[in-house]
């Protein structure tokens, strides 16, 4: 039978790979720290002092290692791991590289590689953020160090500088010197100088701090709802649920016409085409509405039993409703082409199986990663649902992002249903 | 006796690139019941769905005189299987317009002795083959179109059917049915058309057709 069909089998080859491939995507994506290697080529020791700053090295990976997971590996090592796509990117300490940080006359640099495709630009972030983690530290060192001297200056006391100690004077005991001395303008012009020089001084760590980080970022305490209840696992549940259950009962209900015979007895004039493929379309909404709702209050009673606070979860019910049902329309709109294509129930129920996991793959994979993904995505109701389900259950102002989506899932709909009307001719066949 | 009801002009139908039946012209005619013969493959019930309006014509037309209601009864049965005989009934019942659609789907139920509340999937093959025969009578057809309509039927639900289609062309109504029996033929048939591969090879009255050699178009 394969040997007869070339398109099947070619089906049978390709959809494998299609699915592997887009689980790779979605998994590769999916993991939340990219392995990293970092090569060592300047030998850094366990500790380092910079700027008068202690630092251990362990520590500073420790931290960076919140976004990325490092791993030490030699040159040789990094770069077969690179390749072979063990690691996402190579960061590599040059030699000299703590010598010229400790110098300050320049700026050294770190080196990175990062693999070719989709994560690229996304390891590229992960890179910076860690290159920007390590700056923030350095800096944090550096202040520190110069207010040292700044305080050094204000108020005098013993430094050491290349080895010697010193004793300086500083601006307070300047001023007590001065005191002692006898009155006239050229004094106090002097101490007028050092007061004026001290309470400027005093305004220097907050000054430093603001140059070092212009814009600062706290995260304020807020009850969040845990990663189970965040939107956007409620609206893929949701868009999943609907997605499998609207394609395979509309795919199922129209091809049942024809194995049951019906279709010829239907098509004597007592319904159309068009009206039998809207009965599919109706069929797969409300059903999509009534297990979506269902869906939608269990995650409500949840949140509601839990005492988590943010979304909302009963005010938004009915922009939900209206999405699963246009949403749910859509996608038996698919189906029912899918069904009409197939043209046998079992196989119409295979095909519908067959093709809802590359549309929700599709749906996954994030546009910025894979651009074509997203193009695809976009003629296919799914990512619209998460979108419109994601907006209507939890941002402040929802209306553009729903009406945008609810637009594209009619539109889709529309041409499905168009398309499965057309197909219909094949169940008479 | 000759007032025509339904006309086929020139029909054809081609599913992909295999003809079913060549253009064909045929009339139906009230109170006169039709016979189609013909090998198995000749395009009976590819003609018998076309005159329904299961089908749509490749080419030519069909025409309805006057909108004559049309009752077909397919070869296979047609109708949904987990609905019960009633619910099946009842809901052809409605999408036929039948006002009475719950006193009509009891009464021929009754008529073709149907277990009413079973679902369609669990009746025998007799069962459902009237369940097939009773559809077709909603509506109240003019002219009903039968697809070898008695091959799943003991003797005396045979003999009750000829009898609902003999009363319905006696009382000025159509028949047309395909059939493979030749002693049928002899027995309800006024006028005879033969199909063979797709072309329409003999249309007149059955007395006629006696004279042909009837073993000759089935070899």
């Amino acid at each position: 039978m394969l040997v007869r069909s070339p398109l099947l089998l070619g089906v049978l080859i390709a959809y494998p790979l299609l699915v592997a491939g887009l689980v790779g995507l979605v998994a590769g994506y999916g993991s939340s720290k990219p392995r990293v290697a970092l090569v060592d080529e300047d030998h850094l020791p366990q500790a380092v002092s910079v700027g008068g700053h202690r630092f251990r090295i362990q520590d500073a990976i420790d931290e960076v290692g919140k976004n990325v997971h490092l791993v030490r590996m030699d040159p040789v090592e990094a770069r077969h791991a690179l390749a072979t796509g063990r690691v996402v990117a190579t960061l590599t300490v040059p030699p000299g590289f703590l010598a010229d940080l400790k110098s300050g006359l320049h700026s050294p640099s770190l080196v990175y590689q990062v693999t070719r495709g989709g994560i690229s630009s996304r390891v590229i972030q992960q890179v910076q953020a860690l290159v920007y983690g390590l700056n923030r530290q350095l800096q944090t060192a550096y202040v520190q160090t110069d207010l040292k001297y700044v305080q050094l200056i204000v108020t005098g006391g013993r430094a050491e500088f290349g080895g010697r100690t010193y004793d300086v004077l500083g601006l307070a005991r300047m001023q007590k010197l001065l005191q002692q001395l006898p009155p006239g303008p050229q004094r106090d012009r002097i101490a007028e100088f050092a007061r004026i020089a001290g309470v400027a001084l005093a305004q220097t760590g907050s000054l430093l701090g603001a140059t070092a980080n212009p814009i600062g970022l706290e995260r304020a305490h807020e009850d969040s709802r845990s990663s189970l209840l965040s939107a956007q696992v409620q609206s893929y549940a949701l868009a999943l649920t609907i997605t499998f259950l609207a394609l395979l009962l509309a795919a199922g209900a129209i091809a049942s016409e024809r194995d049951e015979n019906a279709i010829g007895r239907l098509r004597r004039g007592l319904i159309s085409m068009g009206e039998l493929v809207s009965a599919k379309v109706a069929l797969a909404a409300v059903v999509a509405l009534a297990l979506g709702l269902a869906i939608a209050l269990v995650f409500g009673v949840i949140v509601e039993a839990g005492g988590v606070a943010g979304g909302e979860p009963w005010q938004r019910l009915p922009l939900l409703a209206a999405g699963l049902l246009v949403a749910g329309a859509a996608l038996g709109a698919l189906g029912t082409l899918l069904g009409a294509l197939a043209r046998e129930t079992r196989t119409a129920s295979l095909v519908a199986v067959l093709v809802v996991m590359p549309i929700v793959f599709l749906g996954l994979v994030p546009r910025e990663v894979v651009p074509v993904a997203g193009w695809l995505s976009d003629g296919l109701p799914f990512a619209h649902a998460v979108r419109y389900f994601s907006a209507s259950l939890y941002d402040a102002s929802p209306w553009g992002t729903v009406a945008r989506e609810l637009v594209w899932l009619v539109g889709l709909g529309l041409v499905f249903g168009a398309l499965a009307r057309l197909a219909t001719r094949r169940l008479l066949a | 006796m000759s007032d025509t009801v339904l006309r086929a002009r020139q029909v054809a139908r081609r599913f992909g690139s295999q003809i079913a039946l060549e253009p064909t012209g045929i009339d139906v005619r009230a109170g006169e019941a039709l016979a189609l013969i013909g090998p198995n493959g000749a395009g009976k019930s590819t003609l018998l769905a076309l005159l329904a309006g299961a089908l749509e014509p490749s080419s030519g037309t069909i025409e309805r005189v006057d909108g004559v209601p049309v009752g077909w009864v397919p070869q296979a049965a047609a109708f949904y299987d987990r609905l019960t005989a009633r619910e099946n009934l009842e809901l052809f019942g409605r999408l036929e317009g039948e006002p009475q659609y719950a006193r009509v789907a009891e009464e021929l139920l009754v008529r073709f002795e149907i277990p009413a509340d079973r679902p369609a999937h669990t009746l025998s093959v007799g069962n459902r083959q009237r369940l097939n025969v009773a559809l077709a009578l909603l509506g109240s057809p003019r002219v009903l179109l039968l697809d070898e309509p008695t091959a799943a039927l003991d003797p005396g639900q045979r003999r009750r059917l000829w009898e609902t289609v003999t009363a319905l062309r006696d009382e000025g109504g159509s028949v047309v049915f395909a059939t493979q029996n030749l002693e049928e033929l002899e027995l309800y048939a006024d006028r005879v058309a033969v199909l063979q591969r797709g072309l329409l090879t003999f249309v007149g009255p059955t007395a006629e057709y006696r004279e042909l050699h009837a073993e000759e178009i089935f070899t």
